[in-house]
Parts: structure tokens; sequence; C-alpha cells
């Protein structure tokens, strides 16, 4: 099994913490942003998963779902729904905030595209009464949203408002080694600027998504 | 869409006693309303769920590394394939095109709830395909017509004409 993971780029936080918090045994090899390895795919896309049978995972979050599952443990509806949320809701919205916050400079606007998934998440969060999204200890689901959360709110410049809950949770998944160490490895120690020719190289994202037709 | 879809998947499974569902936000996202706890929010969870209910989880994957790729062609269908605009199908077709080239499904051998899925999301596509395309992405319409001759899939869709026959020849384009 083989890892491809390359510099600066956020999606590969979450599944180095995933193979790091599950201790899966897997090469792990950096690549750059334009290495092709997924041959059906048309652009470049990592991180990659080369699994035992031959077959690439090329998105995260079915990497990190996997790893978890090689340790036995399974999806749960609760686990399924926050990942579903991130790659839907989540996702498209981080993205565009990072465009703004790094590439522009404008804070205040990154924080209005963020205020909706982040106004849920509080709410979500302030009714739990475990320490993690799903359980006790850090899940699947906790690594995918704190990853994916990582470089917006680890940003002394973005200005979210008032989040206690978000930000007590992701001061709590921060401070998981696996964690940190998968941070260093990704940054490698250039701090959030390692981001930026990631998100040059990414197409422009939409600034609104459009409607199906139905 | 998505609750007609969701509803096919029910009768599909052998479900006998339909669900109540709603949408929330612009999207459209499928709500299941649950007696027994929480609401269900998200295309991919409710139909998870739906095949756990019927005891079907086979369809999610026999393996592992099966489930994983079931995982990841799902999550495909609702953020590549879902509200994506006229020059992205191209690529998409492509992708798919690409991909199915050795496949009879999805997940590889056998047929999964990623193919279900797939083929409720990209049939007003294949549908408006001139004959010229369907010829182009040969792979994606092949894996399309054995989907919608799958027993028990179709239901709310109608049926797509594919000429097996190449009417064609190639090279005369």
């Amino acid at each position: 099994m083989k890892l491809f993971v390359s510099e600066g780029n956020p999606h590969c936080v979450k599944v180095l913490a995933g193979l790091e918090v599950t201790g899966v045994k897997c090469d792990v090899q950096l690549v750059s942003h334009e290495e092709r390895v997924v041959p059906f795919l048309n652009r470049p896309v990592l991180p990659v998963l080369l699994l035992p049978s031959g077959q690439h995972l090329f998105s995260p979050n079915a990497i990190c779902q996997y790893l978890f599952e090689v340790v036995g443990k399974e999806a749960s509806d609760d686990g399924n729904q926050l990942l579903e949320w991130e790659a839907t809701e989540l996702q498209p919205a981080v993205l565009q905030a990072l465009h703004m916050l790094m590439l522009q400079g404008k804070s205040g606007e990154a924080g209005t595209v963020l205020k909706g998934p982040l106004g849920w998440l509080e709410q979500y969060l302030s009714k739990r009464t475990t320490p993690f999204l799903t359980e006790e200890t850090v899940a699947v689901a906790d690594i995918v949203l704190w990853a994916a959360l990582y470089p917006i709110l680890s940003n002394s410049t973005f200005e979210a408002g008032e989040l206690p809950s978000v930000r007590g949770w992701f001061k709590r998944v921060s401070q998981v080694p696996a964690c940190e160490a998968a941070v260093q490895r990704v940054l490698q120690g250039k701090g959030l600027d390692a981001l930026k020719n990631f998100l040059q190289k990414q197409p422009a994202p939409h600034i609104q998504r459009r409607d199906s037709p139905s | 869409m998505a609750l007609k879809e969701l509803s096919s998947l029910e009768k599909c499974l052998g479900l006998k006693k339909p669900n109540k569902y709603s949408t929330q936000g612009e999207r459209k996202v499928p709500v299941l309303q649950n007696n027994n706890g929480p609401a269900l929010v998200g295309l991919v969870t409710i139909a998870s769920h739906l095949v756990h209910e019927a005891k079907r989880t086979e369809l999610l994957g026999n393996s592992a590394e099966q489930r994983a790729v079931v995982q990841q062609w799902l999550e495909y269908r609702i953020t590549r394939l879902d509200n994506c605009s006229k020059e992205e199908v191209k690529v998409i077709l492509k992708e798919l095109n690409q991909y199915l080239e050795d496949k009879v499904y999805l997940a590889g051998n056998s047929f999964t709830l990623a193919d279900t899925l797939m083929y409720y999301g990209i049939h007003h596509i294949i549908m408006n395909l001139a004959v010229q395309e369907k010829e182009k992405f040969l792979n994606v319409t092949r894996w399309f017509d054995h989907i919608q001759h799958y027993p028990g899939v179709r239901h709310h869709l109608a049926p797509v004409v594919v000429l097996r026959n190449r009417v064609y020849p190639s090279g005369q384009h």
C-alpha cells in the first residue's frame, strides 16, 4: 500500500493524520502538485492511496474512512453524515474562503463565506456531550473536519466571531500528537504560507454554485 | 430529485414501509425523519442507512477495500456530478469512461450502491447525449445500459435507448 502526498496541500493533512492516529502501515511518497498519480482523472489530484488490489483511492475522506476501518472502526450514521456535510457544504466554502484569505487578503469576506457552515458546526457541538464529534475519542469525522478547518481556524487574521464550542473542539483535536505531526509534515515548517503554492495551482472556486435545472 | 431517488431505492431494496422525507437548504438536501433518534441528513448518508435497514450490506462493498471504493464514487456523485456545469459534464464523462474501460461495475466485479446512485444522478445527462456522443463515451454507455437493465433499479426513470450496433462505422465522423 502506498500513499502519495504533496507539500502544502491541506487534504494531505487529513490522510496523514488518519494514518498516524490509526497506526496503519503504509509507504508515504512526497510528489509535486502536478504529478498525475491517478491515470483516469483529468487533472492531478492528491492525496492518493494505492490499494493492495491496485485500485486508486483519490478521495481524502474515503482514504480516512478506509484507514479507520482497517483498524476495526466501522462507519456510523453519525460519522457518515458529518463526512457528507464536509464534502458537500464545508469544503466548497473553505476553498472559497482560503482564496479570499490567503491570495486576496479579504479576511472579512472569508468570514462571511464560512458563517453558515461554522454556525452549523457550533450548534452541533454545543449539543454534544462528548469531547469529540461522535465519540469520547478522536474518530474519523474529527480528523476530516479538523483538517478541513485547520488552514482557516489556525490563521490569526481570520475573523470567525464567537465560536466557543468550535474553538474548544478544534484545540482538543490539534493537541492530538498525530494531528500535530501531520501538520508539520505537510507545512514543512513554513507555516500557512506553504498553502499558497497549492492554492495558486487550484482552479478558482465558483463564487456561486449553480442550481440543477430540475 | 433526491426524494424520488430515495423512494426508488427503497423499492429496489425491497423495503416495504416507505419513509418520510423532507428537504433543507437551497440545495434541497434530503432529510430522513427518524422516530428512534435524530434526523439523518444527506443523500449518501440516508441511502447507506437504508441499505443497512434492508440488511443488504453487500451493496456497500464486501471488503474494506471495496467499501472504500464504493464510498469514493458515492462522494464523486454528490460533489462532482450534482450541480455541475456544462463544461464539467464532458470532463466527468471522460473520467468515468476511462475508469470503466476495464470494469463491469464502479466498484469492480459486483453491483453496489455506487452504481445505483451514479445511474440516478447521470440519467438526465445520458438521456440528452447524441448518438455520436454515446459512441464516444462507449464504456459509460455500456455501463449505463447494464445498470438500467439490472433487476429493480430503473423505477422512476425512463429507459434510454442505447443502440448496441454501431450506427456510425468508426472513422466516418
